[in-house]
């Protein structure tokens, strides 16, 4: 094969100075709220995205305004895990530099919205004097290392939790660049420090992701991750991981080359150095094989299949210097976050509160926003996030339990939380329109409304009892992982969505398009016969996606 | 009436001459008399005595008054008179009292005010305190009859001048925008008071043709228009504390420069003017007299008068005509007709007459002849502030013109500033327009992009807030990218903790900016008078003297040097 011209991103990393390029003459740039070309692409890593308001683009046009230009800034958070004074601070930030909304992300972290080009610094240095960062969650790096979120399911959460902290910093590019940019611009720096043998001057070819699960739930979705590991305990004790490689949910329109993946199970390892060692070997296969002439097949499930998985396997071995063991048994039975009050064997306890698709806000409905800042400043417990975009109130010792189960009744966080159907707790939308730029269709701003309209059907047809997983994302890059789901809505135009169904509802099988491009009406009257045809004809204890399998409605 | 041998001569003349001849003689004596009203009334002037000194001070705003000076001062050089010219700014009032022969051309503005640059002038005179035994002068005021307080200026000091002491030339010439027939003829009757001298054949020359001679004037005053409205576009964003319209009208047989503006004389409410009627009975079909024209009554107070904010001069006839006891201040007619009624309709229609005209509201043209033909652009901030009741309220045109509707049509007329002109295409231009200000950069910017000028170009422009109220963003982006637009900084002055203005962004760039204006710039302000205008010179100031090394009494001369080379010029309000 003749060899192909590097993507334009490539030259740009190279030629960047350990991320820096012009950031610092883009910032000084009065005149326009953007930043220049190749910077957009560096200020990703260092947890940055420059996005525009959509809806505003014709009407700032005619006004002679440039577009609304701001800045999405997303932070690191292993395992989604954060103090009480950091959610205060993030609080408090949001609402001095950004739209004021905290969202949560399918890969529990948060991010801010709508940061004008001179608030991006004074966000950096007050996160930074919290102690949080936003280093490598975006760009051709390790991002955010999600993990089974509740502790109170498992008595290795703690141990394995821990791993997503590891995992993290192992695979933290070496540049200081984002300090001396965003933080400190006198700092000095020594460049022999900077010297990067993981991610050298090209980084990656794609950005790389790593999740962790703990049988029996599936909560963090760990198959749809580059790695994903999966933690094989016996008589209460961590024994070691299940190591799956090349998952990825993105497919493109209209491209045949691309589609969505689960990750695949290669082997096992039991000690931690031995963890570590094959997952940064896998990222360097991946820096070595992968594809850098297309973005769109560089992800890491490309590079598996196209060396073939035991190939791949095998390239990894030699770099780690050992066989990998094979893989243990495992089993998961759910995929979802268990609401309300749990209580671990270490005697503490979790509360999980409903997110509608992760917008952490005060609405007509619910103070959600201000009921957490409550809570955060009793100061008597710790917050996580989760893959399904909600948050757990973690860590809290019995005797601060009533103080603060008053706030959330206070607040109807409760009622809120219990109140919401199964149907809407287990769904998930990503952001899409106004501010993704990718965004073909609405997602979290219309899914709230979809359920409502789905709510009834359910009800009808007598299954409002089911565990249904239903996801919603603006295009097929699947941040909502609807790939990944039972009913799946995948927009393709505005206010239009390929249908898929077919996936499990632990996250083992992925879903296929059903229907094409439906729109609401369409969408409600498919549902509606499908629904029916479940309630009338499946087996007991069938789920919906067994069942449509069963049925071969979809192959 | 002859005495005899004048007749002699006469008759001899006309039996000597052909008919041509005759004709011609007598168009030459009608000449004669039009330009010699004072030998021709017998007796001598004031104390006319023969001088080749005289001294020409004027004032003025947008140049009309600069430009008969200079014209006038050649013209005087010609009849052998040496003729001293001075800005009314850069004249040393103390050799007020030493002046023999004194000429003044001063136009008025603002309501009533002089212009800018001879304020200290006027002050001065107006203040008095001194005696002018030996002058002899005369004023040719310059002005607009639509305005309430027509030539204002000039009249006050040709009073004054009178009070000190001092002797009229010639009468004070008082002219409307069409000035430069009655500014020639008035200048004339200077020079002949001066040099007894009859007329001189060049004046009476053009009457040759045997026509009574009007003097021939270049047309300059108002050119007055009927366009229509092709844009009316808020060029705020949502959330912003403005609103302001970007404006555009084409019109056929435009004649305007960068740096003119546009006159526009607002109508009043038709609700306002029908509760007038309504309060006051009176017929609104009914036709009335208004400064020589006919109007009915309705358009009087729809289209001429001013209704709203009377002067307290005016309220103060309102009460002798009504005989009501009104306190001292400013109210609007209705106010008036509400609170102290009329008793008949003839009195009210007595009070009209008297009332003022709406006076013309001048917008800054955005625009360039080469690069919108046709069309006129303007840029709109909509007024609103709140009155003595402590109502908030929307200014008169400003609201209107927010409301102009596209397709309508719309009158204006072209209101010149001959100072505010750019420079040679290869000279630098440093501008200054915030706000509104940007009317006139864009206006430059356009005419140097069209013309491929050479010069380099730097605005500072200052708002609110970068993300709803960077007027013509896009188009100052596209001007920098192609480099018509060299360098440009920008200061929102709410989007951080302290304020920041455009003087602070002059100041941070002060070394360079110096460094355009020592290598021959332009410096122009547009927009607010106060205080922006006042804060930009001052930070202009410091900047000379700063990389100047100068000291401020130093930095002063040498703007005054740049307002002299007309490198430092104003369009504030
Ligand atoms: C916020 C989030 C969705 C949410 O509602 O939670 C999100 C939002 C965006 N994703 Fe994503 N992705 C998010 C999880 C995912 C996931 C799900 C997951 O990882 O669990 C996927 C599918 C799994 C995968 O990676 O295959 C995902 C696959 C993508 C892709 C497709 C990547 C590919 O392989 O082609 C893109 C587009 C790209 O990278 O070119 C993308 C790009 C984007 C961008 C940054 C659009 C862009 O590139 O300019 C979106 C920003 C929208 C906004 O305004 O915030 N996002 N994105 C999630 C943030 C996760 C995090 O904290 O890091
Ligand atoms: C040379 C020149 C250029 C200009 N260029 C521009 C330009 O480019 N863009 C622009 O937007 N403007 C420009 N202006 C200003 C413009 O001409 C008008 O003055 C402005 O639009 C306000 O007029 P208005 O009729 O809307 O307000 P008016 O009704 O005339 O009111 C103006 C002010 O008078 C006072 N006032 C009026 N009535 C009352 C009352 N009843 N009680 C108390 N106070 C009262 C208030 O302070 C009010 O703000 C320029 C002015 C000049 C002289
Ligand atoms: C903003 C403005 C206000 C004016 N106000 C008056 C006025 O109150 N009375 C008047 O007689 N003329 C007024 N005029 C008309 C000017 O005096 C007239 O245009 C004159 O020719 C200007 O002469 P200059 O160029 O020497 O300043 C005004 C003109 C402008 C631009
Ligand atoms: S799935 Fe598509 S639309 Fe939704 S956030 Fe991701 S890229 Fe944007």
């Amino acid at each position: 094969m003749a060899e192909k011209k590097l993507t334009a991103i490539e030259g740009i990393k190279v030629a960047s100075d350990g991320l820096r390029g012009t950031i610092k003459e883009s910032l000084l740039d009065e005149i326009t709220g953007a930043i220049r070309e190749d910077d957009k692409a560096l200020i990703k890593f260092h947890g940055m995205y420059e996005q525009d308001d959509r809806d505003r683009r014709e009407e700032r046009a005619a006004k002679k305004l440039d577009r609304l230009y701001s800045f999405m800034i997303r932070l690191r958070l292993p395992g989604g895990l954060i103090s009480a004074e950091k959610w205060i601070a993030c609080n408090n930030i949001a609402n001095e530099n950004s739209t004021g909304v905290i969202k949560i992300t399918t890969r529990e972290t948060i991010q801010l919205h709508g940061l004008y080009k001179s608030k991006i610094k004074p966000t950096i240095q007050a996160f930074n004097t919290a102690h949080l960062d936003s280093i490598a969650t975006c760009g051709d790096v390790n991002r955010n290392v999600t993990c089974a979120s509740n502790p109170a399911l498992s008595t290795v959460h703690e141990e394995v939790f821990a791993y997503a902290d590891k995992i993290s910093n192992l695979l933290m590019p070496k540049t200081k660049a984002y300090y001396q940019i965003w933080v400190d611009n006198e700092m000095l720096i020594d460049k022999k420090e900077e010297e990067d043998p993981l991610y050298q001057k090209h980084y990656l070819p794609r950005k790389f992701k790593i999740g962790i699960a703990i049988p029996p739930n599936n909560d963090s979705d760990v198959f749809i991750n580059d790695i994903g590991l999966v933690a094989i305990v016996e008589k209460d004790k961590l024994i070691g991981f299940n190591i799956a490689i090349g998952g990825g949910l993105s497919a493109t329109h209209g491209n045949a080359e691309t589609y969505a993946r689960l990750a695949t199970v290669i082997g096992f390892t039991d000690t931690e150095e031995k963890t570590l060692r094959t997952i940064y070997e896998i990222l360097t296969v991946q820096r070595d094989f992968g594809n850098r002439t297309d973005r769109k097949l560089a992800r890491l499930k490309y590079t598996v299949d196209k060396l073939g998985v035991d190939k791949f396997k095998e390239e990894v071995e030699a770099r780690i210097g050992f066989k990998l063991a094979p893989a243990k048994p495992f089993e998961f039975t759910e995929r979802k976050d268990i609401y309300g009050w749990k209580k671990s064997n270490k005697g503490l306890w979790y509360y999980t509160v409903f997110v509608e698709n992760g917008r952490v806000l005060d609405d007509e409905q619910v103070a959600l926003k201000t009921a957490l800042l409550e809570v955060a400043k009793l100061n008597k417990c710790n917050f996580m996030f989760t893959a399904t975009q909600n948050i757990i109130i973690s860590d809290v010792a019995d005797k601060n339990k009533a103080a603060i189960e008053e706030v959330l009744r206070k607040f109807k966080i409760i009622e809120h939380t219990e109140g919401a159907s199964l149907l809407r707790k287990n769904a998930i939308a990503c952001v899409a329109l106004p501010t993704c730029p990718l965004a073909l269709a609405e997602a979290q701003r219309y899914m709230p409304e979809m359920i409502s309209k789905m709510e009834p059907l359910l009800e009808k047809h007598k299954i409002a009892d089911q565990e249904l997983i239903v996801r919603m994302t603006g295009c097929p890059n699947g941040c909502g992982r609807s790939a990944a789901s039972e009913i799946g809505f995948i927009g393709t135009h505005p206010g239009r969505y390929n249908l898929h169904i077919g996936g499990d509802n632990e996250g083992l099988r992925l879903n296929t398009k059903y229907k094409e491009s439906l729109n609401e009406a369409e969408l409600l009257a498919e549902m509606d016969s499908l629904f029916g045809l479940y309630n009338k004809e499946r087996n007991k204890g069938e789920t919906f996606g067994d069942f449509t399998i069963r049925k071969q409605l979809v192959k | 009436m002859l005495s005899e041998p004048k007749l002699k001569v006469l008759q001899d003349l006309i039996a000597g001459s052909s008919k041509e001849e005759l004709l011609w003689i007598n168009g030459y004596f009608n000449g004669v008399v039009a330009n010699h009203q004072p030998s021709a009334n017998g007796t001598a002037q004031a104390s006319a005595v023969v001088t080749n000194k005289i001294t020409i001070v004027y004032g003025t705003e947008t140049g009309n008054s600069k430009a008969l000076a200079t014209q006038f001062a050649a013209k005087a050089k010609k009849s052998g008179i040496n003729a001293k010219v001075f800005g009314s700014d850069q004249y040393r009032l103390t050799d007020l009292v030493k002046e023999e022969y004194f000429l003044v051309l001063m136009s008025t503005h603002g309501d009533g005010e002089a212009p800018d640059a001879a304020k200290k002038f006027y002050d001065h005179i107006v203040a008095g305190g001194f005696t002018l035994e030996k002058m002899k002068y005369s004023v040719l005021a310059l002005g607009d009859t639509s305005y309430p307080l027509f030539c204002n200026v000039g009249e006050n000091i040709d009073i004054e001048f009178d009070k000190m002491g001092a002797k009229r030339l010639v009468p004070i010439q008082k002219c409307d925008v069409e000035y430069e027939a009655d500014a020639t003829q008035w200048f004339d009757k200077v020079i002949q008071s001066l040099t007894q001298k009859t007329a001189s054949a060049p004046t009476a020359a053009p009457v040759a043709n045997g026509h009574a001679a009007p003097v021939s004037a270049k047309k300059v005053g108002k050119l007055a228009f009927t366009g229509n409205v092709l844009t009316n576009i808020d060029l705020n964003d949502r959330g912003s504390n403005k609103e302001t319209y970007h404006i555009e009208i084409a019109a056929e047989g435009l004649e305007y420069q960068c740096g003119d503006s546009i006159g526009i004389v607002p109508e009043n409410d038709s609700q306002l003017v029908t509760d007038i009627i309504a309060k006051t009975n009176i017929d609104g079909n009914k036709s009335l007299e208004y400064k020589k024209e006919k109007f009915t009554i309705y358009e009087l107070l729809k289209r001429k008068i001013n209704l709203i904010y009377l002067t307290e001069r005016l309220v103060k006839q309102y009460a002798d005509v009504t005989g009501h006891e009104i306190p001292v201040g400013r109210y609007d007619l209705l106010e008036l007709v509400q609170k102290y009624p009329v008793k008949v309709p003839s009195q009210f229609e007595e009070i009209l007459v008297g009332l003022n005209a709406i006076s013309p509201r001048l917008y800054t043209l955005a625009s360039s002849p080469k690069a919108h033909e046709g069309e006129v652009h303007i840029i709109v901030a909509k007024d609103v502030y709140t009155d003595s009741n402590g109502q908030q309220r929307k200014g008169l045109c400003s609201n209107y013109l927010s409301g102009l509707k596209v397709n309508g049509k719309q009158n204006f007329f072209i209101q010149p500033n001959k100072r505010f002109r750019l420079p040679a295409d290869d000279k630098d231009i440093i501008m200054v327009g915030p706000g509104t200000g940007i009317a006139a950069f864009r206006s430059f910017l356009a005419e140097r992009d069209a013309t491929g000028a050479t010069g380099r170009s730097w605005l500072f422009f200052g708002e609110q807030h970068f993300a709803s109220d960077f007027l013509y963003q896009t188009e100052m982006q596209n001007w920098n990218e192609t480099g018509v637009l060299t360098k440009i900084n920008v200061a929102f002055s709410r989007d951080q903790k302290e304020k920041i203005y455009v003087q602070h962004r002059m100041l941070e760039h002060g070394e360079s900016l110096y460094e355009w204006i020592t290598g021959g710039a332009s410096f122009y302000i547009c927009g607010k008078k106060d205080p922006m205008s006042v804060d930009v010179e001052n930070a202009l100031l410091h900047i000379i003297e700063q990389y100047g090394k100068k000291t401020i009494e130093e930095a002063k001369k040498y703007l005054e040097q740049m307002k002299e080379e007309g490198r430092y010029e104003k369009d504030v309000y």
